[in-house]
């Protein structure tokens, strides 16, 4: 299951002067899920609706490798916008329905794919209600079930829980955990814990532009620093004093230490990121006993994927 | 969840194999998207009330033209002895007037039940979800432009061919001949009219925008038409004076050359118009 499913090159799009999307890069492998993380405003929606051919690229292409001469790529593609809208004097079947009628399944077939899928999200009870009475949960779970219709090689989602309430959300986020083993996915988010959840792989976009790419574990192997985090007694302005010396003296270079990478003071709390472990805690120890700094807690430990994501969204 | 979950496995390596076989033309997907758009018709009711109004405008107009004298009689303080002669009605000048009515009342009915029939779809984002599938735009704008002919072509039928029974009952009897030919020309001119808005829907975002700039279009190619007939005979614009007279001419109507070029200029414009409304469609197909 390592055949690439799809390949991004040189995407880009801008609206008149402001360059949405710029130049992004990167590829899915067949099976792979794949998350598209960024804040807001960062490009998320756009590069998605280039993939599914919704929006015209200004430059760049989108290949699928799977694709046979001729064949339409809508046809390998389940789409499922941030807002889906749908006919609201249709019900929920009735659309389903509609939705393998236009992806070319027959009329028995769509009846029974739609009947299944509408049980599969959750929304057998509502299937014969109108869409103009679904709450946003529902129309989300039957947005869901359109786009998976037809059987999609890949399964397009445009932040598929941030509308949710934590308990819809969850509920989705199991659907998705079960159809990452039958299709490839990509979706977009801007929670890392949902990638983190999910995912095989991310691309981490900021301003439209690919801040960091590749498969969830080896970001985590690669980018982990050693971090130590030293909680100062706030009352005693010796250990407050010290503190604020110490990282001046690093960033001015003043002082260079070579087990030290970074030094901030937040509050009372002093982050320092480590060149290398067992030198920084023998070093920060020994310099703490010098200057006889009253602290109340000194934590060692690994930078989270979630830092790490603010480190590279943030900057 | 864990039972459904085997059903889609199960179906899924099924359908593999004979996907491409079981996968139907685009003659099908075409019959879905018109059975949608009929069906929205019916459900919204357009279906039903914009008949309505074309059968009253129609039955309106002769029965107007029966009473005229009486209601004039009982109407008006005349002094005793006053005789009115007021001529009584030609059946084909009241089949004329009708279809003067519908150029004005049906034609905006038909307007505004359009309006928004594309660009409705595509404000709410409707129209991303039915383009992200293998659909082609094609089949998409023609699927919404033959479910307003059927309806704007059935409504004046229903119309006219109530004023025409009407004509019958209440005044004379007119051949089927004009009354045919007339009908067939003003639905002509309703396409083209309803074409427009179609295109202009799909240009703009605004529903009433592409009601209001198609009638004033239609207005305007009427209006030259009418003013300077020597150079614009051969406008979709002349078309409402050659259904006028075809309707009180007897028999057939003697068309001159340039009275064919109003049909055939109105059927290239359709075609253009319809063009016209799928590229822009695959411009943008939709939204945010
Ligand atoms: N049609 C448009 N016209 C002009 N600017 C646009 C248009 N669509 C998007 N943009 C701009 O492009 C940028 C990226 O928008 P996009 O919707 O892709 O962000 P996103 O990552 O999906 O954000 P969110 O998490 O809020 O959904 C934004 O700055 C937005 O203002
Ligand atoms: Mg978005």
């Amino acid at each position: 299951m390592t055949a690439q499913l799809m390949e991004v090159k040189g995407l880009s799009k801008s609206f008149g002067t402001m360059k949405a999307v710029k130049s992004i890069d990167f590829s899915i492998q067949e099976g792979r899920c794949v998350a598209l993380l960024g804040p807001n405003g960062a490009g998320k929606t756009t590069t998605i609706r280039m993939l599914t051919g919704l929006l015209a690229p200004t430059a760049g292409e989108v290949s699928f490798r799977s694709l046979a001469p001729g064949e339409d790529r809508r046809a390998l593609i389940g789409y499922l916008p941030q807002t889906p809208a749908f006919h609201n004097w249709m019900s929920g079947m009735e659309y389903v329905v509609y939705a393998g009628r236009l992806c070319g399944l027959g009329v028995s077939e769509a009846k029974n794919r739609a009947k299944e899928l509408l049980e599969r999200v959750g929304l057998a009870d509502a299937a014969k209600r109108k869409l103009g009475g679904y709450s946003g949960g529902m129309k989300q779970r039957l947005g869901l079930a359109q786009a998976l219709v037809h059987q999609p090689k890949l399964l397009v989602m445009d932040e598929p829980v941030s509308a949710l309430d934590p308990l819809g959300r969850r509920e989705v986020l199991r659907l998705l955990k079960e159809l990452k083993s039958e299709t490839t996915v990509l979706f977009s988010t801007h929670v890392l814990h949902d990638a983190e959840e999910l995912c095989d792989d991310v691309v981490i976009i900021r301003s439209g532009e690919v801040a960091l790419q590749g498969s969830l574990a080896s970001i985590r192997s690669q980018h982990r620093q050693p971090v130590i985090e030293l909680k100062l007694d706030e009352d005693n302005t010796r250990g407050m004093d010290w503190a604020r010396a110490f990282v001046q003296r690093t960033n001015s270079g003043e002082a260079s230490y070579s087990w030290l990478s970074e030094a901030e003071l937040r509050g009372n709390r002093l982050h320092l990121t480590a060149a290398h472990m067992d030198q920084a805690r023998q070093a920060l120890l020994e310099e703490l006993a010098r200057h006889s700094v009253p602290f109340s807690r000194l934590e060692v430990g690994y930078s989270s994927l979630e830092d790490l994501f603010m480190k590279v969204v943030g900057e | 969840m864990n039972g459904a979950n085997e059903v889609y496995r199960g179906t899924h390596r099924g359908a593999e194999a004979p996907r491409s076989a079981t996968r139907s033309s685009g003659g099908a997907v075409f019959l879905t998207l018109l059975g949608k758009e009929c069906l929205e018709l019916l459900r919204s009711f357009k279906l039903i009330w914009v008949p309505i109004v074309f059968a009253v405008l129609g039955i309106m107009q002769p029965v107007l033209s029966y009473y005229m004298p009486i209601i004039i009689e009982k109407a008006g303080n005349m002094p005793e002895g006053t005789v009115i002669e007021i001529p009584a009605p030609m059946g084909s000048q009241v089949l004329a007037d009708t279809l003067s009515q519908f150029g004005v009342m049906g034609i905006l009915i038909l307007a505004l039940a359009c309006m928004g029939i594309v660009s409705g779809e595509r404000n709410s984002g409707a129209s991303a979800l039915v383009l992200v599938k293998p659909v082609s735009y094609a089949s998409y704008i023609l699927s919404k432009w033959l479910s307003i002919m059927l309806l704007s072509w059935g409504s004046l039928l229903l119309g006219y061919g109530a004023a025409w029974y009407y004509t019958w009952l209440l005044i004379e009897y007119v051949d089927v001949v004009p009354f045919l030919l007339s009908f067939v020309l003003y639905g002509l001119w309703f396409s083209f009219v309803l074409t427009v808005t179609l295109l202009f829907s799909t240009a703009l975002r605004s529903a009433a925008g592409a009601a209001f700039t198609s009638l004033g279009a239609a207005i305007l190619l009427t209006v030259l038409a009418g003013l300077i007939p020597k150079y614009m005979a051969w406008s979709p614009g002349a078309l409402t004076g050659l259904a006028y007279q075809a309707a009180t001419s007897p028999g057939w109507l003697q068309m001159e050359p340039a009275s064919w070029w109003a049909v055939i200029t109105a059927l290239i414009a359709i075609a253009a118009l319809l063009a016209a409304s799928v590229v822009l469609l695959k411009r943008a197909p939709a939204r945010d």
